[in-house]
This record gives structure tokens, C-alpha cells and sequence, in this order.
């Protein structure tokens, strides 16, 4: 390899030099174009937005924030936003951590398998595992509660209450933290624990002394999603917080997007109060990250990330994630499945499984454009979720290790979309591309565009993640063999950074599935995807259909996680 | 190493001048309103300003030509004429919030030669993707079939042009617009599961719910703004006043548990999560009751109760249409043989049929479209502060 970089490092300046004279080196150029692509695709909706919340007709306006922050009532709806979000946040990031800790850094059974029934939760639409949860645990109707009742004689679930809402979103956010501490858990050098334990350490203290610590980057990176996120959601409090009259702060920004002319003003105030949450939490990760070699474990020095035996605890480490998985993804998907078999939802009877049929099933196959949405999701979700790790590679790269004043921007940059709601983000893209030359509006493209700047906050954090656990060092020795800086990013930086690369790409490629509130605005006729169709089986109120096609699009994304697993245990770090 | 270096580089500077082009065009705003791709040379539509009403069109299109020239027209030679010049077209866009728009498009491309592409979604989006297409001369549809609300905003944007036919004069009185038809009704409805309500036990009126022995028993929906104010006009007819009714609404939801959206509500009643729905969509009711769910919105001696709230679904023509004579076979279509495909998925057609209609007996209450759209806020405080109000009560 070092005879090849050199090599390389020759024929480029001897011939290159000499025949493009005025063009500035690879590495500007890849990390400078990288840079404009991030700063385009996150300006554009930005500006919208502000534009929107800033400027009526009379000129500049805080008019928005007035409306969307001066109602009665704001109090408790921020104490239970804050409630909710804090809460959901904190379920997701201590189940996600530790299935991703079991799954990774110890030799619990079954792994691949574990590996896809954590993400579960993911692929599920949010709507059908809400849903799936009041069938479960509502007072009224729960499952649970009926199969509990003859035993303790209370019925001690329902789902309609700050608990369940946490529960939901909860569990439903747990496959992002999941896979961001999969990266960080498998880039990680067991020798710093085995130190610890030979010193004398428990096995709790080591993962409570070590472990943790060194995996801060990703657990701050998980947080800044799930509290901007939670914050955010409004599918869960809708469907199970208003019931009981727990309103949050978004229940608000439903009403004035949805009546004529709908307030994006007061949608942009909320999204700007996010942004500025969005802005501390980057620049506060940037610090962290900062503190260099702190946690970069993956060094020039050699390691294997061996499991940990759990020994005794192994069964009891077994049938604890069985317990776990029971209650989380097979219990709601049962009901899924059940309720996909029935041609209306009624509670099991004997009576109920004679008139199980697979009409719905025939359905689903039979709608038009089934195949269609099914082949055009599979192209912007693989599409999208290459494009925006390849481009959150490069940038990660730019604000992790390069020295470039200013570089803690792009980090903000990349971030932004995640505030800026579906819809806006629709009209921004819509409104610039009806003005642009060549045709975008109407093709794959301008949902492959929405794509990629929804996912790239993602994107970045699962890049950048995994680039603070890389040390310099590596790249370094490959630039003093005189590799060029495109060898050693492309040879020695992205083998590295594969973890991180592979949790972000599975996570993007199974949410664009789901991408519903920008797709709705910018699809077109013969370019349908499969959300759109879910969509309007909900709106159609076909539920048990609806149920169907979660039931198949279940197995089909299982499938593809699984796949995507072995690919990525066999190019990314092993951990056997 | 050379070559793919060099491809390399050329690569990245496409990419760095494409995003460049871009960045200046997407800063540009409307600098490229004319720049259109697939505005067609064809036609010389002339869309008025978005912000202008409908007098201010200054030219007749070339779709509005055509309209006339059928309009003035009717009986068979009409049709015959129409159908030729469509199918010569051979092609009609549709933007529609009807989920069963599939069923229609099936029938009418079976009568007919002629493709049809439509693009669905909810009717927020429907309009936005309209105003947004309108606004940059992008023609992408021909016809224009949403809610009332959509409808409206997109007659007072003069974007719509008027349609004449003897099928129009056939529609109920509430589904007559200047420039749009309705097709269809939605109809909210007081539903019950038959299991929790026994027969002889059914709600009579909306008053009788606001008892408290309904507590937690029924259901309101949250976005339902359009019915509430529907009934609260109807109510201030009856003479009621204003503490009145928001006290009647109160009580009523301080009994609620609240949903969002009408398919979670028609599947939690059949379900038994509560006994009661106060705005189902009588199509959500009578769909489940075919497939043998236990609700009902009438009684088994046909009582329901009143009034009933009615809002249109309708369709129209855009005068920037590329495909016009098309849009024109597609109303006549949608308002003749559509009808019946609209009965078979148990919705309630805008042309009454003499012997077989879903409303006879009832006491009909349209919503109050105009209040909803120029006073759009005001109401839709209204309402959340009742059901958030409600919640409070309790």
C-alpha cells in the first residue's frame, strides 16, 4: 500500500500539477464541495422557514412567537412537553445502551436475530404501534390488562397517561440510540476494561467507570436526537394524551398548520425555540468532542473488540432480553398480526379467530401502485441513506479532525433539518425546484433531495460519533507513507468509521419507509411511494388492511436488516 | 492512480458548480418564474396573479375556450363531441384528496381512451402543491377535486373556471358552488357500538350525551372544527346563545375521551374503547357495519340523530388545465356513472336519486365555509378551549 501511495503521490505531481495549474488539491475540493451540498441543502428550507416566522406583509414581525408561545395554559403544556420528552428520551437512551451493550460487548444467544428485533420498533409506523399499544394496554380494551386482572384483580395499564406516552415514544426512539451505541460499543478497545477488572474493579463499577465514559460522545449525540425529537412528536400525544386531556406543546402546532391559511409562522417559532436546544447541544458535543483522545479507542495500536463471557449470567441475561422483546416487539406485533387477520378489531374470542381470513392480505397485493411505491421506496431509502453517510463521512471528517476555522458550522448546518417540520420543508424544496432549469419537480429526485436533508442530522451524528473514536494517529502514519489525503480518507478513515457508517445507513434506510409529511407534498403521479399508500389506507379507514401492510413491510425490512448486519459485520470491525 | 484522479476531480467540480447553479437559484425566489419546464408552448394560459380574485383574469385561456365552447353545449351531440376532443387529448391530470379516487379512475378508463395520472393527498397538501404550482406557471393538473375549504380558496385565487352542464343542475342545493360541483357529501354522524348500547338505550340528541351518566363513555375528535361550528350555528338559529352552547359543548366534553382522526375513532368504537362517536363520517359507520363491526349511527326503526352535518367534496376545472376537454368528460363522468361507484363505497353521492336517498328524513346543517375561512383562528380557538376546557371540568 505504501508503494502504491507513493506512487500515487508521484503521478500526481508530475502530472497533474503541470496540467491543471490553477486547481486547489483534492482534499479542498471533496471537503469544500461536501460543505456547499450541507450548506444548500440545509439553508434553503432554513430560510423558508425564517422567512415565514420573521416577515408578513407588513415587513419584519415577532408576531409568531407571540402567537405560538402567548396562549393560555403555555405552562403546563411546556411542563408536560418537558415531562414527555425528558422522559421518553431517558427510556430510549437506557434501553437502547444496554441492548446495544449486551448486543455487542457480551456473548448473549441469538445476536443477528436480537440485532433486527431491536429494530422492530423502528420499522412499525408510528401510528400502527400506537395503536397496537391502546389494543394492549388501554383500560378499557387491553389485552394486558384482561390477561393481569384475574390474577392481581386490578387492571394496573393504561396507556393514556404521561407514563404510556413515555413508554411509546419511548420504546419507538429506542433502534436510533440502539444503533449509535452499537458503532460506539463496537469501536471500542476492551483492553482499557480488562485493565479495570484485572485491577480488582466489579463488573458494574468497569461500566459504570469505563465503559460510559468512554462512549460519551454517542450518548450525547443520542440525547440531542431524542429530546429533539420527543419534542417534536406529535403522533404519540395525539393519539394517546388527549384522551385524558394531557395536551403538549405540539398539540398547538397541529391546529394552526392545519386550518386556512396555516400559520408556518408559529410552526417556525416552535421550530426555532428547537433550533436554539439544537444549537447548544451540537456546540456542547463539539466540546466534548474536543477533549480529544479521551475517547479515541480506535488507535495504531492493535485490538479486537472480544465479547465479554457474562458466565452465570448468561441464561439470566437471555431471558431477561426474551422478557424484554416479549413485551416491546412480540407483543405488539402479535396484535398486529392478529388484527391484520380480522376484518375489524375485536378483542380474541373463539367467535373472532372463526372469521380470521387473509382478505387483507389479497388487498394489499391487489392495490395498483403496491409494487410500484414498494420499488420506489427501496430506491430513495438505499439512495438516500448512501448519500447522506458518504456526505456525513466527509463532514464528520471536516469538524472532527480537520483544522479549519469555522468547521463547528458545519456541524450546526447539518444538523438544522431536524427542526424544520415535513411540510415546510416540502413547500421549500417545492417553491425552489418549480423555478429550476432542469426538471426535478415531478421526479424520484426532489423526493430523494427531501430525503437526504431530513436524514442528515442523523447522518452526521452517527458519522461524527464514530470519527471521535478514531485517533488521528492512523491517518497520520498513512500520510507519512505519502498517502494522499483521498487514500488515507478512503483507505483508512471509512474502514474505520464503518460502525458508525453502517447504524446510520440501516437507520435511514428504514425510516425513509416512513417518510410521510414532506413525501405528500412532493410525490407525483407514477412516483408514489409506499408511505402515501399507507397514508391513505388510514385515511380511508382501512385498519385492518393498514395492519397488513405493517405486518409485511415488518418482515420485508427484517429481512433487509439482517442482510445488512452480515454485510456490515464482515466490512466493519468483527466482533467474534 | 491518474485517470481516476482526474475523473475525480472533474467530478467534484460538477458538484461544487451544481450546487453553486443551485444555491443561486434556490436564493433567486421568483427570478425564475418564467423558466417553467413544463409549462407547454401549446397553451397560452394566462394564470392570474395568485393574490388577485377571480375578475382579474385578463385573457381567456385556451382551456377556457374549449370549456365554453361545451358548456354552450348539451344532450348527446355534446357528449359525443366531447368525448372525441378528449380522447384526442388522451391524457387528464387529477389532484384529489379522495382516497377512492382509484374506484372512479378505474370505471372512466374503461369507458374511455384516455390516461389518467393522479396524484392524492391530504386536502392541506392538495392546495399547497396547487397554490405552489400556480404561483410558478407549473400546470400539473387539469382537475381539481378536494374539500369545500380547498375549494373555496382556490375559486377566490381565481384559479378555477366555471362548468355548465345539465348533470350540474341534477346536484343537492348545498353542492352548488360558482365555480365548483360537489360530488360528494361527507356526512358526520352520531355513531354507537351495539354491544355497549342496547337497543331502546340510543343517544336521541346531542343534549342527551351531555349527561354525565356518559362520562368517559363518548368520544369527541379533535380536529373536528368544521362540525362544531356547523352546530353552533344551527343551535343560534334555535335560539340559543353563545354561553349556551359552548356550555352544551363543555358538558359534552368534559364526558369525552378525545381522538385524533376519524379512522382511530371508528376503530376504537368498534373496538369498545367508548360507546359513543360524536362526529363519525357516516361512510366510516356504514363500511364497518358491511364488514359486520357492531356500530350503527341509525336505530332499527331508522332514527338517528339530528341535525346532520354536511360537508361537500367537489370537484373543478383549472383554467390552466392542459388536458380541458378530458376534465370536462371527467365531471360529466364523475356526476353520471361516478355516482354509482361513489354509493358502492358507501359514500353519499351529490346528485340525490330519487328512490334511494341516504338523507331523506334528516335534518341537514351545512358548514359554515365562509366563517371557516376568513375567521379560520377564531373558531378553531374556540374549539380547543372547549375540549381542553372540558378536560378541566372533570
Amino acid at each position: 500500500m505504501m508503494q502504491r501511495a507513493r506512487d500515487a503521490v508521484i503521478s500526481m505531481q508530475g502530472s497533474g500539477r503541470r496540467r491543471l495549474p490553477m486547481l486547489p488539491s483534492a482534499q479542498t475540493m471533496i471537503t469544500g464541495g461536501v460543505v456547499v451540498i450541507i450548506g444548500y441543502l440545509a439553508l434553503v428550507p432554513l430560510f423558508y422557514l425564517l422567512w415565514g416566522t420573521f416577515f408578513d406583509e407588513a415587513g419584519l414581525t415577532l408576531g409568531a412567537f407571540g402567537r405560538a408561545y402567548s396562549d393560555h395554559g403555555i405552562g403546563t403544556l411546556f411542563s408536560n412537553s418537558l415531562r414527555f420528552a425528558g422522559g421518553a428520551a431517558l427510556l430510549s437512551l437506557v434501553v437502547g445502551t444496554g441492548l446495544a451493550y449486551l448486543n455487542v460487548r457480551t456473548d448473549v444467544p441469538f445476536k443477528a436475530l436480537f440485532f433486527a428485533a431491536s429494530m422492530i420498533p423502528l420499522v412499525i409506523p408510528g401510528i400502527l404501534y400506537t395503536i397496537a399499544w391502546i389494543f394492549l394496554a388501554s383500560a378499557e380494551i387491553g389485552l394486558l390488562n384482561k390477561l393481569v386482572e384475574p390474577v392481581i384483580g386490578t387492571q394496573p395499564f393504561n396507556v393514556f397517561s404521561i407514563w404510556g406516552m413515555i413508554w411509546v415514544e419511548g420504546l419507538h426512539l429506542s433502534p436510533i440510540v440502539f444503533l449509535l451505541m452499537v458503532a460506539a460499543f463496537r469501536s471500542m478497545d476492551p483492553s482499557l476494561e480488562e485493565s479495570a477488572l484485572m485491577s480488582g474493579a466489579g463488573k458494574l463499577t468497569v461500566f459504570r467507570r469505563i465503559t460510559v465514559p468512554l462512549v460519551r460522545p454517542a450518548v450525547v449525540a443520542s440525547i440531542l436526537i431524542m429530546v429533539v425529537r420527543s419534542i417534536e412528536s406529535f403522533e404519540v400525544p395525539a393519539l394517546l394524551g388527549l384522551q385524558d386531556g394531557i395536551y403538549v406543546f405540539t398539540s398547538r402546532i397541529y391546529y394552526t398548520l392545519r386550518s386556512y391559511p396555516p400559520d408556518f409562522g408559529a410552526a417556525g417559532a416552535l421550530a426555532i425555540t428547537l433550533l436554539a436546544i439544537a444549537v447548544v447541544g451540537v456546540f456542547v458535543s463539539q466540546r466534548l468532542g474536543s477533549r480529544g483522545k479521551s475517547f479515541q479507542t480506535v488507535t495504531g495500536k492493535g485490538f479486537r473488540p472480544r465479547p465479554m463471557a457474562l458466565g452465570k449470567w448468561r441464561p439470566v441475561a437471555g431471558a431477561g432480553i426474551m422478557l424484554y422483546f416479549l413485551v416491546t416487539v412480540i407483543a405488539p406485533l402479535t396484535v398486529l398480526l392478529y388484527t391484520s387477520l380480522l376484518r375489524f378489531y375485536a378483542t380474541p374470542s373463539l367467535a373472532v379467530f372463526k372469521t380470521m381470513t387473509l382478505n387483507n392480505y389479497v388487498e394489499v397485493f391487489h392495490m395498483d401502485s403496491a409494487l410500484r411505491a414498494l420499488r420506489n421506496s427501496f430506491v430513495l431509502g438505499i439512495g438516500a441513506a448512501t448519500i447522506v453517510m458518504l456526505l456525513t463521512a466527509v463532514a464528520a471528517w471536516i469538524v472532527v479532525r480537520s483544522k479549519v476555522r469555522g468547521r463547528g458550522i458545519v456541524d450546526q448546518l447539518a444538523f438544522t433539518p431536524l427542526v424544520i417540520p415535513g411540510i415546510v420543508l416540502g413547500l421549500a424544496l417545492s417553491f425552489v425546484y418549480l423555478r429550476f432549469p432542469v426538471p426535478v419537480y415531478g421526479t424520484l429526485l426532489i423526493l430523494l433531495i427531501a430525503y437526504i436533508t431530513r436524514y442528515m442530522p442523523y447522518g452526521m451524528r452517527y458519522a461524527s460519533t464514530s470519527m471521535h473514536q478514531i485517533s488521528s494517529e492512523l491517518e497520520e502514519s498513512a500520510q507519512v507513507c505519502a498517502a494522499s489525503w483521498w487514500q488515507s480518507f478512503r483507505r483508512v478513515v471509512v474502514p474505520l468509521l464503518t460502525p458508525g457508517l453502517v447504524g446510520g445507513w440501516i437507520y435511514i434506510m428504514v425510516v425513509s419507509f416512513r417518510e410521510l409529511s414532506s413525501s405528500i407534498l412532493l410525490y407525483s403521479p407514477g412516483n408514489e411511494v409506499l408511505s402515501i399508500l399507507i397514508w391513505e389506507q388510514y385515511e380511508n379507514g382501512q385498519f385492518t388492511e393498514l395492519a397488513a401492510l405493517g405486518v409485511l413491510m415488518v418482515l420485508a425490512l427484517v429481512v433487509m436488516v439482517v442482510v445488512a448486519y452480515r454485510l456490515g459485520a464482515k466490512v466493519g470491525l468483527r466482533s467474534e | 492512480m491518474e485517470r481516476p484522479r482526474t475523473k475525480l476531480i472533474h467530478f467534484t467540480i460538477g458538484l461544487v458548480m451544481l450546487a453553486l447553479a443551485v444555491g443561486a437559484f434556490g436564493c433567486g425566489g421568483d427570478a425564475g418564474g418564467t423558466a417553467t419546464t413544463a409549462a407547454p408552448t401549446g397553451t397560452t394560459a394566462a394564470p392570474s396573479d395568485a393574490t388577485t380574485t377571480t375578475e382579474a383574469a385578463p385573457e381567456t385561456s385556451a382551456a377556457e375556450a374549449v370549456y365554453a365552447k361545451f358548456n354552450a353545449m348539451t344532450g348527446q351531440e355534446r357528449h359525443d363531441a366531447l368525448v372525441a376532443a378528449a380522447e384526442e387529448e388522451g391524457e387528464l391530470n387529477i389532484y384529489t384528496s379522495n382516497t377512492d379516487m382509484d374506484d372512479l379512475v378505474d370505471v372512466f378508463e374503461d369507458l374511455y381512451k384516455i390516461d389518467v395520472n393522479v396524484y392524492r393527498g391530504n386536502s392541506e397538501s392538495v392546495l399547497q402543491r396547487v397554490l405552489q404550482e400556480q404561483a410558478a406557471d407549473y400546470f400539473g393538473n387539469d382537475i381539481l377535486e378536494t374539500n369545500a375549504l380547498e375549494l373555496n380558496v382556490a375559486q377566490e385565487k381565481g384559479f378555477l373556471s366555471e362548468y355548465v352542464s345539465e348533470l350540474r343542475d341534477l346536484v343537492r342545493p348545498e353542492g352548488l358552488k360558482p365555480m365548483w360541483t360537489a360530488s360528494r357529501f361527507n356526512v358526520f354522524v352520531v355513531g354507537w357500538n351495539t354491544e355497549l348500547v342496547k337497543p331502546g338505550e340510543e343517544p336521541k340528541t346531542l343534549e342527551d350525551l351531555a349527561d354525565p351518566k356518559w362520562k368517559g363513555k363518548i368520544s369527541m375528535e379533535v380536529g373536528d372544527v368544521d362540525w362544531f361550528t356547523a352546530l353552533y350555528d344551527y343551535y343560534t338559529a334555535e335560539g340559543k346563545t353563545n354561553d349556551e352552547i359552548v356550555d352544551l359543548f363543555s358538558r359534552l366534553a368534559a364526558n369525552a375521551k378525545v381522538v385524533k382522526g376519524h379512522t382511530v375513532q371508528g376503530e376504537l368504537l368498534s373496538a369498545g374503547q367508548f360507546s359513543v362517536a360524536l362526529s363519525l363520517y357516516s361512510h366510516t359507520v356504514d363500511k364497518a357495519v358491511k364488514k359486520g363491526a357492531p356500530v350503527a349511527w341509525k336505530t332499527a326503526d331508522g332514527s338517528f340523530v339530528q341535525p346532520l352535518v354536511v360537508r361537500p367534496n367537489g370537484e373543478a376545472l383549472m383554467k390552466t388545465a392542459l388536458h380541458p376537454a378530458a376534465a370536462l368528460l371527467f365531471m360529466d363522468f364523475e356526476l353520471a356513472e361516478g355516482q354509482q361507484v361513489i354509493a358502492d363505497a358507501t359514500r353519499i353521492g351529490s346528485v340525490a336519486s330519487a328512490e334511494n336517498d341516504p338523507l331523506v328524513g334528516a335534518m341537514v346543517v351545512e358548514v359554515p365555509e365562509d366563517k371557516l375561512l376568513n375567521e379560520g383562528k377564531k373558531w378553531d380557538d374556540l374549539y380547543a378551549q372547549i375540549l381542553e376546557g372540558g378536560e378541566k371540568v372533570k
